[in-house]
């Protein structure tokens, strides 16, 4: 490459290509970064509000059996069957966004729903119930009776396993939340990299101005003062190249051009 | 000292490593893994930072001993620090230390690696591991005067920093001729290798980067189990071949292959070199058997060999876990780690022609002790050496193993035990890989404290450099 502006310009475009590229690792990482935390916290959110929906259901249906059971208010039965719906589907809709590694722990919790389902149905059929198959035994329903050696327990047995599935639940989002703590460094890695680099080429950049623009120029400025001050011979002790080696050269032939004409002045005296 | 024509040749060889990178990029993208971005951006930023100084430096027309030195040793640590720049980005185990010591591992060939899991790496950041052996089998700026025929008339003053004297000695050609017969062999022994793996019964992938890390006698390996992971013994047999040929004096195999008089046959290191590894062999083999720790004396023979010539050519692959061994074969395996191959090979360690020398040298001292009056010249490989050689030689030794004491010192210091802290040291400073203990060849240096890793890194890079190559770079300034 020859010429002094057309390095400058190349290496100055040099730098402003690596800014870019920079700028949109940047962007990249970060927008990266975003949609995992939202990712991470949207499915935090979800399975919360799914888990309480699931409780909120549940505790419905155990008010509305607790009403149809122990005060005999027919017209709930339409609320509990309603509660016993909603169940249902909130187990489908966890089903449709829980990772496959609790799927076990939500089959479970469906079955505890059929359970709860099952009890209310036999109930309402004023069916005999079958609370324990060690102490099986057939009788007329008492509700109370009922309520708190059949329902309860089952209740109870649902309700645990609805933590049990936030605990799961948050288990899962642990590793993915480690992952992303791991891929912070790993999103700064490439921005710390590229301004590393840029900060050796921008001082890389500065080295070679000074070496072979400004540096030359000033011993240039120098020696030619000292020649014209002093008389000392022109002869800048410096690396020149392209048009600053042109300029050392142009005064190098003036001052030589300069002497000769002094010398026939002197002569032609 | 032209600094501005130092930066231009050490990005030369900043450059070669940007192709590399790409090519690893490359093969990231077919396979389709997650090593694509960050090879890609590396070799990006490397291609910049190498290319860098030639918008304003001029080709040089000569280049002093001085900057051929600054060259040679900036171009290994920059080397090293671009290196590291796909693992960084890419993460996974690699933090910033791990990153460094992985990469200076891999171009000064230890082979010692940090991964607990080398499988999980994607393709093409396992290929660009076993590059980085590849290009520093031969030395980075020898790489690049390979590969570079724009390096021209400077060939020779590079060439002569970076091949050691006792190497040089074997070259009796042109320094142009030299490059051509390390980029033949070089080239051509990776290209058999593969070939050989290959029909061995690896898979491509894994054959090429196993031939490029046996040729370099590296020890990268793209499985968790090394070499053992394939339990075959015909791959066994063909890797050994490898790394026997990669730590003879390339100069030699040339000269074997051009029948000229000073070939492998001829060569009184050669044959010192082939008797340490059979009698080495068979005593570990023995003692293997007698022992019980393999079933036959077959399977004692072949591992013992393996391991034998994997340790001495400072290659490092592994096909068994040698803590597992009896204390004979450990110390006899320490050992050879400090004696390794021959100069003028892609091997790291003392060499066995300095050890040789040496050997000849106290020889000499007992004669002239019984003879004051004799003149007792020493001799290797038929070349008088002159007292300048023989005191460089039993200069290094003393300094080799003064590292080594002070690397094993420092690692206890850390609460690492006797046995994990020497062989580390040793196998550090001989580029070998693999030690004993804690560090065994089924092992990694994953667990060893941070400030231990980077002695490490510095341990290894004074054995690629030769030790005095690395100490002259510290003291530049003084150097008038």
């Amino acid at each position: 490459m020859k010429g002094i502006g057309k390095r400058v310009t190349v290496a100055f475009m040099s730098i402003v290509a690596l800014l870019s590229v920079s700028g949109l690792i940047s962007l990249f990482e970060l927008s990266n970064l975003s949609y995992d935390t939202e990712a991470i916290l949207s499915a935090n959110s979800r399975d919360l509000e799914l888990a309480k929906n699931l409780l909120r259901s549940a505790h419905d249906h155990s008010r509305a059996m607790i009403d149809v059971a122990i005060f005999d208010k027919e017209e709930r039965k339409v609320a509990c069957r309603n509660a016993s719906d909603e169940l249902v589907a909130h187990i489908s809709s966890v089903y449709a966004h829980a990772p496959k590694a609790i799927h076990g722990s939500l089959d479970t919790l469906s079955m505890y729903v059929t359970d709860l389902a099952q009890l209310t149905e036999n109930y309402k059929s004023y069916e005999v119930v079958v609370i324990d198959s060690l102490r099986s035994e057939v009788r007329r329903i008492d509700g109370r009776g009922w309520y708190v050696e059949s329902y309860e327990p089952a209740y109870d047995r649902f309700v645990e396993q609805v933590k049990e599935y936030i605990t799961l639940s948050h288990g899962e989002l642990a590793p993915r939340a480690t992952q992303l703590s791991k891929n912070v460094y790993r999103s700064v890695a490439p921005v710390l990299i590229s301004l590393l680099v840029m900060i050796a080429i921008v001082l890389m950049f500065y080295y070679f101005v000074y070496i072979y623009g400004v540096k030359p120029i000033l011993r240039i400025n120098r020696s030619l003062s000292d020649y014209m001050l002093f008389k000392l011979p022109f002869k800048p002790k410096t690396v020149m190249v392209d048009e600053i080696k042109e300029l050392h050269d142009n005064i190098e032939n003036m001052i030589n051009i300069s002497k000769s004409n002094k010398k026939q002045e002197n002569d032609a005296i | 000292m032209r600094f501005s024509v130092i930066l231009r040749y050490v990005g030369t060889v900043v450059l070669c490593l940007s192709a590399f990178m790409a090519v690893s990029a490359g093969i990231s993208l077919v396979s389709g893994d997650t090593g694509f971005y960050p090879l890609l951006l590396s070799s990006l930023l490397t291609l910049l930072l190498g290319a860098f100084p030639m918008i304003f430096v001029s080709k040089a027309d000569s280049i002093t001993t001085k900057e051929g030195f600054m060259i040679v040793v900036g171009s290994w640590v920059v080397s090293c620090v671009v290196g590291m720049f796909p693992y960084l980005i890419w993460g996974g185990e690699f933090s910033l230390v791990n990153a460094w010591f992985e990469s200076v591992s891999g171009f000064t060939t230890t082979g010692a690696s940090i991964l607990t899991d080398i499988e999980a790496l994607p393709q093409g950041l396992l290929f660009w591991r076993s590059a980085t052996n590849w290009i520093g089998g031969v030395g980075v700026v020898m790489f690049a005067l390979l590969v570079l025929p724009s390096l021209g008339t400077n060939k020779m003053a590079l060439s002569g920093i970076e091949l050691s004297s006792l190497a040089k000695d074997n070259y009796r050609y042109r320094t142009q001729m030299v490059v051509k017969i390390l980029l033949v062999i070089y080239i051509g022994l990776t290209v058999v290798s593969t070939i050989l793996l290959k029909v061995a019964g690896m898979r491509w992938f894994d054959a090429v980067n196993h031939a490029m890390s046996v040729c370099a006698t590296g020890g990268f390996s793209t499985k968790n189990a090394s070499v053992g992971f394939y339990d075959s013994p015909l791959i066994e047999w063909i890797l050994i071949v490898v790394m026997f040929i990669s730590s003879l004096h390339f100069g030699l195999i040339y000269s074997t292959f051009a029948r000229k008089a000073n070939n492998i046959f001829r060569s009184e290191v050669v044959r010192v070199y082939v008797a340490i590894i059979v009698g080495a062999a068979l005593t570990i083999g023995a003692s293997l058997s007698f022992s019980g720790t393999y079933d036959n004396i077959f399977t004692s023979l072949r591992q013992s060999v393996f391991q034998v010539v994997s340790i001495i050519t400072t290659t490092g692959f592994a096909t068994a876990d040698t803590n597992l061994w009896t204390p004979f074969a450990i110390v006899i395996l320490i050992i050879l780690s400090i004696i390794c191959g021959c100069a003028g090979s892609t091997s790291g360690g003392a060499k066995v022609d300095r050890v040789l020398l040496y050997a000849k040298v106290l020889k000499a001292r007992l004669r002239g002790q019984q003879h004051p009056n004799a003149i007792i010249r020493v001799r290797l490989d038929g070349i008088l050496q002159d007292d300048r050689q023989v005191n460089t030689v039993t200069l290094f030794l003393t300094t080799y193993f003064i590292l080594i004491i002070a690397g094993t010192l420092t690692s206890t210091l850390f609460g690492m035990d006797l046995l994990s802290s020497f062989s580390s040291s040793v196998a550090f400073i001989g580029n070998v890989g693999p030690g004993f203990g804690e560090v065994g060849s089924y092992d990694n240096y994953a667990a060893m404290p941070s400030l231990l890793k980077i002695q490490g890194t510095i341990l290894m890079l004074m054995g690629r450099l030769e030790i005095f190559g690395f100490i002259q770079f510290l003291f530049i300034r003084m150097w008038r």
